[in-house]
């Protein structure tokens, strides 16, 4: 069958050939519905695909627009075939082929040449083009199962275009949980540590949690964070603000003005305006059982020791929210033996039994009492807590959890 | 669960009520209500928490950074909240220092223009 210019070639499509009547039976029983972008300058080849399309079983229907500049209106996001003419007033070739190919990602697209230029048709396929024919050799039943097979080979290029994106995706999750849970640098510090992280239900929306912990010295200090939202950018300024807080800190940079600085950076580093982080930094000198805590706008750490206390700090509006000039620092007992429980919001914001009802701070207490009561050791707590928290969640919570259990020991 | 959100002008105020929980689903709805608003030229705006279920930190992202929208313009933005439970969270977070938070919206009216 041609897409032909010659009306001598059209009786032959006029009806079906006695092949075609088979195919036609086979595919109805699949009725497929095709959505066909046809690009053609010549109105004789466009009534012919018409004409021949109409013969066949296939359900198409055909847009037919006659330049490219006409077809660019249609080309984003659609997700049928385009049948292209490689020669059209106003483009043509392979820089034709690139724009549509890259305009409309999803579409399968079926270059149609004329017979001298066959060589074209080859170059747009290996180009990226899922099929081409030749004006004036193409039949109704030909040009059928050219479009449904492009449109398959399109359907399973994308999936594997997808799965390679998802892939490179989790992979660049994996970097960013790197950057934001670090080895903590602890070799002369009094404490020792436990780090635990479980992602959220939604997977695929890393979040920002943060923590870190470096001796430097004679001083340890340990920071937990949290950036507002989910998101590659959230998880982004995360990995920021712990990388540069380790640097302000193992740059000798003192303690109280530590957190100023880095509220600094997250102003001039975050990408939207409104994006903050609650945070929470303690510091312990060696030899000292005396924590400083500066908490901005992040839950309370937990201080287990015979019992479970909340460090009651002054809580302050989280860093980045309104700047002020606030640098108070609130003290607390930390025995030798005794071990802080830092902790993101991911963790309290979980339900308590069923909605509206979340565990908040008294919930997590509560849970951790009932853990140690049944004997669990310090080094099982964050799995035993979070499990717990799921149970009563009624499955996996919805937001990231980080935690940083810390043992006052005799140390170094 | 669901977020509703509804606003109407009261007095040179603006005010949206919301109902049901912000997080990190639906918060963008509000920050979309909150930007149109002061887009529009309000520049007072009480947010009705009355029927908050719940909000997480992208929520309370949101409510600052319409605060930061307001502000811009010397404009105000004020809560209204009794509920122990979403009180409590803006006492944890700091943020109790950051908002205005009233029993009432009339409450809420009275003591801006009485500043």
């Amino acid at each position: 069958m041609a897409v032909t210019d010659s009306s001598a070639a059209r009786p032959e499509y006029a009806g079906p050939a006695p092949g075609e009547a088979a195919v036609t039976a086979e595919a109805s029983a699949v009725a497929e519905s095709v959505e066909i972008l046809l690009i053609e300058d010549d109105p004789q080849d466009a009534f012919l695909v018409e004409e021949l399309l109409a013969d066949t079983n296939l359900d198409a229907t055909i847009t037919w627009v006659d330049t490219l500049r006409a077809a660019r209106d249609r080309l984003p996001g659609f997700r049928g075939c385009v049948l292209l003419d490689l020669n059209l007033p106003d483009a043509g070739g392979m820089e034709l082929l690139r724009e549509v190919l890259t305009t409309a990602e999803s579409a399968a697209v079926v270059v149609l040449t004329g017979l001298n230029d066959e060589h074209e048709g080859a170059a747009a396929v290996a180009a990226g083009a899922q099929d081409y024919l030749v004006k004036g050799q193409v039949d109704g039943a030909l040009l059928a199962r050219s479009l449904r097979y492009s449109i398959e080979r399109q359907r399973s290029d994308e999936n594997a275009r997808q799965l390679r994106e998802a892939e490179m995706y989790a992979r660049e999750n994996m970097r960013l949980e790197r950057g934001l849970l670090p080895q903590v640098l602890l070799d002369r510090s009094p404490l020792t540590h436990r780090s635990f992280y479980r992602p959220g239900r939604k997977r695929a929306l890393v979040g920002g949690d943060f923590f870190d912990a470096v001796e430097k010295n004679g001083t340890t200090h340990v920071i937990i964070g949290d950036v507002s939202g989910h998101g590659p950018d959230e998880a982004a300024l995360g990995v920021n603000l712990r990388i540069a807080w380790r640097a302000l800190v193992v740059g000798g940079v003192r303690e109280e003005e530590l957190l100023p600085a880095l509220e600094e950076i997250l102003t001039t580093e975050r990408a939207q305006d409104e994006m903050y982080a609650t945070l929470c930094q303690v510091s312990l000198d060696t030899g000292s059982e005396t924590l400083r805590i500066r908490l901005f706008g992040h839950p309370p750490p937990l201080v287990l020791s015979d019992g479970i206390e909340e460090v009651a700090a002054t809580p302050r509006p989280p860093l980045g929210v309104f700047p002020d000039s606030d640098l108070s620092v609130d003290e607390w007992p930390f025995p030798r033996g005794a071990t802080l429980l830092l902790y993101t919001d991911g963790l309290v914001d979980a339900y308590d039994g069923a909605p509206p009802d979340r565990l908040e701070v008294g919930g997590l207490r509560r849970i951790l009492q009932d853990i140690r009561d049944r004997g669990a050791s310090t080094v099982d707590l964050p799995e035993r807590l979070v499990d717990e928290a799921e149970r009563r969640n009624g499955g996996p919570l919805q937001d990231d959890v980080a935690m940083l259990l810390l043992t006052h020991g005799t140390g170094p | 669960m669901d977020l509703k959100l509804d606003h109407y002008s009261e007095d040179d105020t603006e005010i949206v009520v919301v109902e049901g929980e912000i997080d990190v689903y639906t918060a963008p709805r509000l920050r979309e209500l909150l930007i149109d608003l002061v887009n529009k030229g309000n520049f007072h705006l009480v947010v009705n928490m009355e029927k908050v279920e719940f909000l997480d930190s992208t929520g309370l992202g949101v409510l600052v950074g319409g605060l930061k929208r307001v502000r811009a313009h010397d404009g105000t933005l004020d809560l209204v909240c009794t509920q122990e439970r979403i009180l409590k969270i803006f006492r944890i977070t700091g943020l109790t220092k950051v908002f205005g938070i009233y029993e009432s919206v009339q409450d809420a009216i009275d003591k801006r223009k009485s500043k």
